[in-house]
């Protein structure tokens, strides 16, 4: 126990540091670019799991970080808000968004509260294609500000936007580490495990619920909000149901069972299409393989693989411990 | 009275589960509900609690109403539940089931205390206390179910079928931590279909059928009278 803890300290701090050095010295373009989309997507499957964490499997996704998106674009193009003060609206409005839709979807349970989380991110997509004179509808948004530089910092440089997001990613893992391991997140893995018991011990299910999604919306809309000053145009249908799904497979490939899952899995499905570029049209098919492969074999996830591979080596005399009853 | 239920109704949509029920707890007693599957008795302990709501009637605690309460208000008031087939979060440790049934409560102090009477009342939950909940036996998830219900420290423990899929030897067990517990100040009202259980620990006993009670009395009495107990009480 004491040793896994560490061992997870030291990649805990080994990561940042590799990736400092990433944005210190690669200077491809392209490269940046993608680490950069890999941080996105490790942000988004991470927050993802911290809704999952309460019980609730949510495609809302896709249409928090668009509204992000859009919130952060507006916020400064329509109201002059400063870019920054614009990045933090867009998380803070796609969390109370969250919060306001949450209370009704969340007293449906399971699949129930899966279908109106998808029916919701179409919703948000078709308020922004029909919209036209606020969101610039289906032409989409263009010319949306950069950051604006402090400190003698400018925000043009692709390394710049990566260090952004690097700082961005590391916060925002670090917030949602802290919240999964205090009371709160015993709380969310209370409602997740045994539902009616939570509410026997005195959990007020509905709050931690909605405080759940509204965490999570939060994440998805602060991404969206970098994405969109970041890339500086936005098309309504960028994050739409399909996007909502690859963050899905992302959490479950990497594991949704631990905290590193969602990141390991964000990780390597954003680079997989890159190295294998000939099939990248073939891309939701290579996708829906290895989910299929991963549910299978390995339901824990790729996190799972180490284990795996040892128990397939080294015969371990009695590892079971399966859950009885 | 600790706890009492004037003419209390459930239905679950346009089905009735209990039909006007009135049934009390005085307080350190041990009551018991007794009767076949599907009668009603889980129904009567989940309206106590407030996880479903009453059509008509009245649910008071220590005087004060709490039908209607949500259910974080119910265990505030003082009742906790060790529900039906020992709920438990099975993929945490023995340790965050306990804390997690102390869950409402801040007095740090109070709740080691509490955890102590715990492991001395069952042992073996302290040997395992780093354990999944999910890998006990039978018997220890059943320790650790009522062990979780007794760190909110409850005035009244309400107990759903405890002796379900239990060792005949297990439930004498049972019997024994019941009066314990019972003992060191807490009411409880009883759910059970084991007759032989009910009539080890309750002092009071009431008999549903199809959602209405038809019977109620000391249980000693009853199990003595040939004709209740062939009709009854198996």
């Amino acid at each position: 126990m004491n040793r896994r803890s560490l061992s997870g300290a030291a990649t805990a701090s080994v990561v940042p540091v590799a990736l400092v050095l990433v944005g210190l010295f690669v200077q491809g373009p392209y490269y940046l670019h993608l680490f950069i989309i890999i941080m996105m997507n490790v942000v988004l499957a991470s927050s993802l799991r911290l809704i999952n964490l309460s019980g609730q499997l949510s495609l809302a996704h896709g249409g928090l970080v668009t509204l992000g998106a859009y919130a952060a674009a507006l916020l400064v193009m329509r109201l002059g808000l400063s870019s920054w003060l614009a990045l933090l609206g867009a998380a803070v409005l796609s969390g109370i968004v969250s919060c306001l839709v949450g209370f009704p979807f969340t007293r449906l349970k399971g699949i129930y509260f899966t279908m109106v989380s998808v029916f919701f991110v179409q919703i948000i997509v078709l308020t922004v294609q029909q919209w036209r004179s606020l969101t610039g509808g289906a032409s989409g948004l263009y010319g949306i500000p950069r950051p604006d530089g402090f400190w003698g910092l400018e925000f043009k440089s692709k390394t710049s936007f990566f260090f952004l997001m690097l700082a961005l990613m590391l916060v925002s893992l670090g917030i949602m580490w802290a919240i999964e391991h205090s009371r709160v997140g015993m709380t969310f893995r209370g409602i997740q495990q045994t539902d009616s018991l939570a509410e026997s011990v005195g959990i007020n299910t509905t709050t931690y619920k909605v405080l759940a999604f509204s965490i999570g919306g939060f994440f998805a809309g602060l991404v969206g909000g970098f994405y969109a000053q970041y890339v500086s145009a936005l098309d309504p249908t960028a994050f739409g149901f399909l996007f909502t799904i690859y963050i899905l497979i992302y959490m479950i490939v990497g594991g949704a069972g631990t905290f590193v899952g969602p990141i390991l899995g964000a990780t390597l499905l954003t680079v997989l299409p890159e190295v294998a570029r000939p099939l990248k049209s073939y891309m939701p098919f290579v996708f829906a393989a290895i989910l299929m492969l991963i549910i299978f074999l390995m339901p824990e996830g790729l996190v799972g693989l180490p284990q795996r591979l040892r128990k397939l080596f080294i015969r371990e005399p009695g590892g079971r411990s399966d859950v009885a009853g | 009275m600790l706890l009492s239920l004037s003419n209390v109704s459930v239905y679950y949509g346009s089905a009735m589960a209990v039909a006007g029920i009135d049934l009390s707890v005085e307080e350190g007693r041990i009551v018991s509900v007794i009767g076949a599957n599907g009668a009603g008795k889980s129904t009567i302990l989940k309206a106590i609690n407030g996880l479903v709501p009453i059509r008509s009637g009245s649910i008071e605690f220590d005087g004060r109403r709490i039908d209607g309460s949500p259910t974080d208000a119910v265990v505030k008031a003082g009742i906790a539940c060790v529900p039906e087939s020992r709920k438990l979060f099975p993929y945490m440790s023995v340790e965050s089931n306990l804390k997690l049934g102390a869950y409402l409560r801040k007095d740090k102090q109070g709740i080691a205390e509490d955890l102590e009477r715990v492991f001395q009342l069952f042992p073996r939950l302290k040997e395992r206390l780093r354990q999944r909940a999910g890998s006990l036996s039978g018997g220890e998830q059943q320790m650790l179910a009522i062990g979780r219900a007794l760190m909110s420290k409850p005035r009244l423990l309400l107990m759903d079928e405890p002796s379900l899929g239990l060792a005949p030897i297990v439930i004498d067990t049972l019997a024994d931590t019941i009066i314990e517990i019972n003992r060191g100040g807490v009411s409880v009202l009883l759910v059970e279909q084991n007759a032989g259980l009910v009539s080890r620990v309750a002092q009071w006993c009431y008999v549903i059928e199809v959602g209405a009670l038809v019977l109620e009395g000391d249980i000693k009495e009853m199990m003595s009278n040939d004709s209740v107990r062939r009709a009854f009480l198996g």
